[in-house]
């Protein structure tokens, strides 16, 4: 598996001797190895040319943009390179056929909200909080999704399931600068709701990296109505990730105080977003979070979160193939 | 990677080794490859070498564990994935 670029500053990024070269102002320039990548991230901002993005067509290397309060803006999403007209028939079918539609999307549901509990299990046990009450609520949540009779009553569950949850990281983190109090978005409100859009916006983007490493086609998603709008299936696969990934990085990046009231800025429209330094701090986090490996238990071998994540994606695409049924990846503390 | 060529070569090896990993200082670059990127580089550099005059050096660690790495002076290259 290649890996991810991070290009925070500002400058130019073109082809150069058969790899990448990028030049900044004030600073020497540098190659970076090609063969070994697989996605850049663009923060900062960046001049590139067309050449650049053939070679990227080429190299089967992604390309996300964020705008300058680390938003994303979109992809370059270079030409399909993994093309399978039977993989793609049988994800609109599956879309289109409302019963199994539906299963499937109670499926990932429930893995997510699975994966919930037992995040809040975890601090449960570690740090001997009450949380009874919202555990039980989302196990009640989690046993409605399968008889539920649709897919949008489907995401009303989820979005109940996902408030309630968020009630636990105020009685979690005791940092009065990090209340999250209610879970805002367009702008977010506080620290909390920054770094949440931040975060949960990267793992998105991660699923969408994987999912172009396979069959799949982004843009047919299960639980996430297909629309005229762009990629849904990413967004997917990420629900089951969230607990896992997101929040939990979170809250150590919190508790540990590597993130702190400083690194974030108020923006004029009354937006709080993380600053450069915030964000590279966030960053790096993420970045060594989603390379950590966990011993898989039926593979047994070590497996990155990333490489989980693609796992993820081929069981879906073995789903709709009819081969094997999903079942979603549940976090085992 | 450690290559020590002929004046006509030095500028192919080093362009072919940059697709592959991180410049850190001449005639030496770092990286991390999988097996296969290894093997792929491999190829890629003999097809440039004079076999009976240039040498190229590979030192693989199996985990970043074991090893330990120390700059004394100036750091010119380094391989990390922020810029």
């Amino acid at each position: 598996m290649g890996k991810t670029l991070y290009l925070l500053s500002s400058g130019s990024l073109k082809r150069k001797d058969n790899t990448l070269f990028v030049e900044r102002v004030g600073e020497k320039p540098r190659f970076l190895p090609v063969e070994t990548t697989d996605e850049i991230m663009v923060m900062g901002e960046l001049d590139l040319n067309k050449s650049l993005l053939e070679f990227l067509t080429q190299k089967q290397i992604i390309l996300h943009f964020f705008n300058y309060h680390g938003y994303y803006a979109g992809t370059y999403y270079p030409r399909e390179h993994m093309n399978s007209g039977a993989v793609i028939l049988a994800q609109a079918a599956h879309y289109t056929d409302e019963a199994r539609r539906h299963k499937l999307a109670s499926t990932l549901i429930v893995g997510a909200i699975e994966n919930m509990r037992k995040v809040v299990a975890y601090y449960q046990r570690r740090a001997s909080l009450d949380v009874e009450d919202i555990l039980s609520d989302l196990e009640r949540f989690e046993a409605m999704a399968p008889q539920s009779g649709s897919v949008p009553a489907l995401m009303g569950i989820e979005g109940n399931a996902r408030n309630r949850y968020y009630q636990f990281f105020d009685r979690l983190v005791q940092d009065e600068a990090f209340k999250m109090v209610e879970r805002t978005r367009r702008p977010p409100s506080n620290r909390m709701n920054a770094l949440i859009s931040f975060l949960n916006s990267m793992c998105y983007i991660l699923a969408l990296s994987q999912i172009y490493r396979t069959h799949l086609d982004p843009r047919i998603g299960f639980l996430h109505e297909t629309n005229f709008r762009r990629f849904s299936l990413n967004l997917d696969l990420a629900e089951i990730f969230k607990p896992i990934l997101v929040d939990r990085l979170i809250f150590s990046l919190v508790n540990r105080r590597e993130i702190q009231e400083k690194h974030f800025e108020k923006e004029t429209g009354g937006g709080i977003y993380l600053n450069d330094r915030g964000r590279e701090i966030v960053l790096r986090a993420w970045e060594t979070r989603v390379n950590e490996t966990i011993e898989h238990p039926r593979l047994k071998r070590n497996v990155s979160y990333r490489g989980l994540m693609r796992m993820e994606a081929y069981k879906i695409q073995k789903h709709i193939l009819d081969d094997t049924p999903y079942d979603p990846f549940v976090s085992r503390w | 990677m450690f290559y020590d060529v002929g004046e006509k070569r030095v500028g192919k090896v080093l362009k072919t080794a940059r697709r592959y990993l991180t410049w850190i200082q001449n005639s030496v670059l770092e990286g991390d490859l999988s097996p296969a990127t290894f093997e792929a580089l491999k190829i890629d550099v003999r097809k440039i070498l004079d076999l009976q005059y240039d040498s190229v050096l590979f030192y693989a660690w199996r985990t970043e564990r074991y090893m330990s790495r120390e700059v004394v002076g100036v750091e010119r290259g380094c391989t990390d994935f922020m810029v």
